[in-house]
């Protein structure tokens, strides 16, 4: 952005900082907590209600998690679903959304229209499961990534980024004698650094949230991604189950290895938004080559 | 492309002879043949898993039993949507509902736009990236969490908020337990776990516009504010009046899980939604028929709205989703 | 570009094939092509030719603890009763989704563990129609099945038939916990009554009991379950009957009884007064425990007495010198003693028929069930494996002080070991804490003076249908009525609500059912 020296400039740029300085603190806040509520003991925090920098530290609760396999192999998956997912389906998603993005393509609006309706009907997770048995997929890793492969508002919003880069620049690629796939691997994906950028990050984070999916089609816990230990574990901590009964046999597990598990299972999709960023300045280019 | 019916390979509509229409079809069918190899995966991909399985909503108007199937079930006809629209609850739990999304709506909705431009406006990149990052985070925070780290904080029973009222000398409130602070307590827990999130798009959407255009409004002498409406707004229009049609598709469609953690048997007079009642009259007990319905009624009213919406978008020059 | 088509090609041949093999595929619910541990269908050869092979058996049963357990207690149980298992653990929490869906989708394995008695009640209506074996008549072929108690056994049955097989409660394990020191120090003995219940709370408020000189404690801590939290537990000291009672010879439900009244007059006094925490309403049962480990309550009401355990472990953290105790006699305004009792079961054990293909099976399935019921496989599944999970200490159980181990190993098995410690063998646990000691005397002191639920082995549709919906409205009026929103008046009229929307039919059809 332009610098603006001016005094009012200046007031502005204050403002706009101080106010989202705050708004990143009040935001941040929580985190710190399940942050700080992992290196410590229970009785701190039980002892504090919202401990933000632990008086006592230990590292009791990631001694517990990462004491056998099962974190990692949970994190193998996970990272793996979510590679070979996010891939998959920005593949058949760009090629989905180029086609449609083309104003010119006869019986686009039908499957426009097939695909939002997608968005609001759905048939139920017995005759979803039903093709995925059908389909051989019962028991594998594609059956975290077949049925979610493309998200129609993922699908949709990338449509709409490629519906905005001038027709021209597409005419004259073709004029130039580049196939339909040529201008969308040269030319259109290239331009839309981005919305690529945006729409793999919500994919990816689809990818890592998988839960139902695994529970539904993985018979074999060995298989299972990392949310659903993440959720095991908040839900019995929590006491959130309502159907709790009466049972002795079995106490919830520690505070601080809810947090801690947290805390592990959340770091690695956090840091693939700063690899994403730097693309985000990229589409600068959009307009100079418009120019 | 204004006006657009929906009717398989409607074509724009050209003054020409019947003939010589189709020949203009099949060529340009014939041009665009690898557009269409395009989007044959995406298309078989939505046929296999999500028009084949749409056979389920048939249970909607049946009596259905696992062990029977859906083949054999019996046939009860609307009798499960009479059920619905004669609980004495139901106006309630609609206009709760409803009350909620208009909050998403009016509330919610725009804050993320705001917030993209806010940090847009931010000088050098690594505050930039740093408020960035961090208003992202409470996305990957589970409504769990979030909701119990709400109680902790708003409880009678020494929670910090209520510690302070009465350290300056003010009555305690009954946040959690109130009718008055069920949906400002939702709408806010929602804003701080989405609005970080929902700017990624709009940043997306920023990032398209030309430096240029800056430039040469800035010589015009434009102010900050006047370039942030006059150029960055119109540009991510688009992708803001996308957004709003998918999202009013999801009128009634609020998910279960946040306000059923909210819930308790001092506030379920607000707070009771479509997502929460399905839960209790019909998963619960194990009526998949009835929840099917209930799935139905909320997907159809989805279908007008979105109809709707997106008509009217039209109407104003505006793309639509479809 | 020439590679990118080709493996766009690729793609939508793949995607072909998938097209196709949906097609093909059909209506065929019931193949077992993709399961990988198929059932053994070729079982009836082996028993002729190889008795020695071990069976296949695979276990689906939800998962209580964080992670699934390694294979040390599987590898065991396997040695021990000539079986080759699958245990397939799913999350609690989202085990009714698995379950239903399983069960639709024709793919339940050979042995089903259900999640607690209300997805019983959900799947009555299919064990009715036959999806399941019945197992009763077979029961006396298997000594040690046919020590199961009858009674409970009885309660588990679906129209006088017996499919299942139950996990064993004790059958009144609730009362309360609470500060033996705070006591001992304003000297007060425990409550005899609900009177001096009252006066306890109150104490515990007013006094200071933990002597800092502030006036930061409460009386009682409860939680936002009327059933599991202290409400029954103290309604049935009130004399409330449990969930049904007779009037006038007709079966009534409980919230029409005085004690239930009277209990709601309890909690709303107290909350009024300030000795219980005011948002119980809304406080998780996490929250509640903190709370009372944190040192800042005193009473712990209406979960297992035998939580005093792991209630005292968490408080001694916090304060050191910290005295607990159980208790439940607790005497009702006419000077008598009750307490509600469960139906002596938490969960129980189906076999469906899709995936048990015939009596053969079944009994060889049964025949494991039946080596479960010994002590050397109840006490492996239990407490672990002698010597590294626990040992033997005047002829009990002693668990390891290594709590994490058992933690990981053990526990995810512990919620499936069929019958009790009476029937199955399996040791007694060995208790220090006195708190406990005191406990396990309580229990049996509760089955003496015991109400069961009238309509335990009853059946109504509607109730099946509704019930838990219609449930909520007395839910939701019990609790505006103890926060003083409604009156008497109000409540009432909650009552007539419930019976004009199904709980007249619910009554008609549990007193049909009684008859």
């Amino acid at each position: 952005m332009v610098e603006d020296r001016s005094i009012s400039g200046r007031i502005y740029a204050a403002i706009n900082f101080t106010l989202l300085a705050l708004i990143a603190l009040i935001t941040v806040l929580p985190f710190v907590h399940v942050v700080a509520g992992s290196f410590t003991t229970s009785a701190e925090l039980a002892a504090h209600k919202f401990v933000l920098i632990p008086r006592i530290w230990s590292w009791d609760a990631y001694k517990f998690i990462f004491s056998t396999n099962t974190i990692f192999r949970a994190m193998g998956v996970s990272i793996g679903v979510t590679l070979f997912g996010t891939l998959f389906s920005m593949f058949i998603t760009s090629l989905m959304a180029y086609g449609l993005s083309r104003r010119d393509l006869d019986g686009r609006n039908v499957i426009n229209f097939m695909v939002v309706f997608t968005m609001l009907f759905t048939g139920g997770m017995i005759p979803t499961f039903l093709v995925v048995k059908e389909l051989g997929l019962i028991n594998t890793y594609a059956s975290l990534i077949l049925p979610s492969a493309i998200s129609a508002f993922n699908m949709i919003i990338l449509r709409n980024f490629f519906q905005n880069i001038p027709e021209g620049l597409e005419e004259s690629a073709k004029i130039d004698g580049c196939s339909d796939f040529g201008i969308l691997f040269k030319i259109v994906l290239p331009l839309s650094m981005p919305a690529i950028a945006t729409i793999s990050l919500f994919y990816a984070v689809t990818y890592w949230n998988t839960y139902m999916s695994a529970i539904l089609y993985l018979d074999d816990s060995a298989k299972w991604p990392i949310q659903v230990l993440l959720r095991q574990i908040v839900v019995l901590a929590s006491g959130m189950d309502h159907s709790s009964t009466l049972d002795g046999t079995v106490p919830p597990p520690d505070q601080t290895i809810k947090m801690a598990v947290i805390v592990v299972a959340t770091l690695p999709i956090l840091m693939v938004y700063p690899f994403l960023q730097k693309h985000f300045a990229k589409g600068a280019m959009l307009g100079s080559m418009k120019g | 492309m204004q006006e657009v019916t929906v009717q398989p390979g409607a074509a724009p509509p050209l003054r020409l002879g019947k003939e010589k229409r189709s020949s203009e079809l099949k060529k340009r069918l014939w041009r665009n043949k690898w557009l269409y190899v395009m989007l044959l995966p995406g298309v078989l991909y939505f046929i296999i898993f999500k028009y084949l399985p749409m056979y389920g909503l048939i249970i909607s108007f049946q009596n259905y039993k696992p062990y029977q199937g859906i083949f054999g079930s019996e046939w009860v006809g609307f009798e499960h949507f009479r059920r619905l629209f004669t609980e004495p609850e139901f106006f309630n739990i609609l206009w709760n509902t409803i009350v909620l999304f208009a909050l998403n709506i009016f509330i919610y909705f725009p804050i993320p736009i705001i917030l993209a431009l806010m940090l847009n406006e931010l000088r050098g990149n690594f505050f930039k990236r740093i408020f960035q990052t961090l208003v992202y985070l409470p996305h990957f925070m589970s409504w769990v969490i979030i909701v119990s780290i709400s109680y902790v904080m708003v409880t009678m029973d020494g929670g910090i908020i209520n510690e302070l009222l009465s350290y300056f000398g003010f009555e305690k409130i009954n946040f959690l337990l109130s009718n008055g602070w069920l949906r400002p307590m939702y709408i806010i827990q929602v804003i701080w776990r989405e609005a970080g999130w929902g700017t990624i798009i709009y940043l997306a959407a920023i990032a398209a516009v030309d430096p240029g255009l800056y430039e040469a409004a800035r010589i015009d002498g434009a102010g900050r504010m006047r370039q942030v409406w006059h150029i960055t707004l119109p540009t991510i229009r688009g992708v803001i009046i996308t957004l709003f049609i998918l999202k009013i598709g999801h009128v009634l469609d609020l998910g279960f899980e946040h306000v059923y953690l909210l819930l308790n048997s001092m506030n379920r007079q607000v707070g009771e939604i479509i997502d929460t009642y399905v839960y209790t009259a019909g998963l619960r007990q194990g009526q998949f028929s009835y929840s099917t319905a209930i799935g139905f009624f909320k997907s159809i009213i989805g279908l007008i709205m979105v109809m709707l919406v997106n008509r009217i978008s039209k109407k104003m020059g505006e793309e639509g989703v479809y | 570009m020439k590679k990118k088509s080709f493996s766009m090609l690729l793609t939508v041949l793949l995607a072909f094939s998938l097209v196709l093999s949906a097609c093909g595929g059909g209506e065929k619910s019931k193949g077992a092509s993709s399961d990988p541990t198929p059932a053994p269908s070729n079982s009836k050869e082996e028993v002729s030719a190889a008795p020695e092979e071990p069976t296949e058996i695979t276990i689906m049963l939800p998962l209580n603890t964080s992670e699934t357990p390694p294979d040390t207690i599987k590898k065991e149980i396997e040695k021990l009763t000539n079986t080759k298992l699958t245990y397939q653990f799913f999350p609690a929490d989202t085990y009714e989704e698995k379950l239903n869906t399983s069960f639709a989708t024709g793919s339940l394995p050979q042995v089903t563990y259900l999640k607690n008695s209300t997805t019983f009640v959900q799947m009555k209506e299919a064990i009715k129609d036959g999806q399941f074996w019945e197992i009763g008549p077979l029961l006396s072929e298997f000594p040690n099945l046919n020590k199961l108690k009858p009674e409970i056994l009885n309660n588990t049955k679906v129209d006088g038939k017996l499919y299942s097989l139950y996990i064993g409660r004790p059958l009144a394990r609730q009362g309360m916990i609470y500060r033996k020191d705070w006591a001992d120090k304003l000297g007060l003995s425990a409550p005899a009554n609900v009177d001096e219940l009252f006066e306890m709370a109150k104490a515990f408020t007013e006094q200071d009991p933990d002597g800092n000189g502030q006036k930061d404690t409460i009386g009682i801590v409860d939680r936002n379950e009327l059933v599991y939290g202290a409400f029954k537990t103290v309604s049935s000291w009130f004399g409330t009957p449990n969930y049904w009672g007779t009037k006038d010879g007709q079966l009534e439900p409980e919230f029409t009884f005085e004690g239930y009244y009277d209990t709601m007059d309890f909690f709303k006094k107290v909350r009024e007064s300030g000795y219980m925490n005011q948002d119980f309403a809304a406080t998780s049962k996490t929250d509640a425990v903190k709370m009372f480990t944190s040192g800042k309550a005193g009473m712990y009401i209406g979960g297992s007495m035998q939580d005093i355990d792991s209630l005292h472990k968490d408080l001694i953290k916090n304060v050191p010198d910290a005295v607990l105790d159980t208790h439940s006699m607790v005497a009702g305004p006419d000077g008598s003693f009750a307490q509600w009792m469960i139906p002596g079961y938490n969960n129980i054990v189906l076999f469906p028929k899709s995936a048990v293909k015939d009596e053969a099976e079944l009994r060889k399935i049964l025949a494991f069930f039946d080596k479960m019921m010994t002590p050397e496989v109840s006490n492996v599944m239990y407490w672990g494996i002698e010597g590294v999970h626990y040992t033997v200490v005047d002829g009990k159980a002693k668990p390891s002080s290594e709590k994490e181990l058992i933690e990981r190993e053990v526990k995810g098995y512990k919620d499936s070991v069929i019958g009790e410690a009476e029937t199955n063998g399996m040791y007694e646990s060995y208790n220090e804490l006195p708190g406990r000691i005191h406990a396990e005397e309580l229990l049996l002191e509760n089955v003496k003076v015991g109400v069961a639920d009238p309509t335990a082995a009853l059946d109504s549709v509607t109730y099946m249908e509704k019930g838990v919906e219609l449930q909520q409205i007395i839910t939701d009026a019990t609790y505006q009525y103890m926060y003083g929103q409604i009156d008497r008046a109000g409540f009432e009229k909650a009552v007539s609500d419930w019976k004009s929307r199904g709980g007249d039919k619910i009554i008609e059809e549990f007193n049909a059912a009684a008859k």
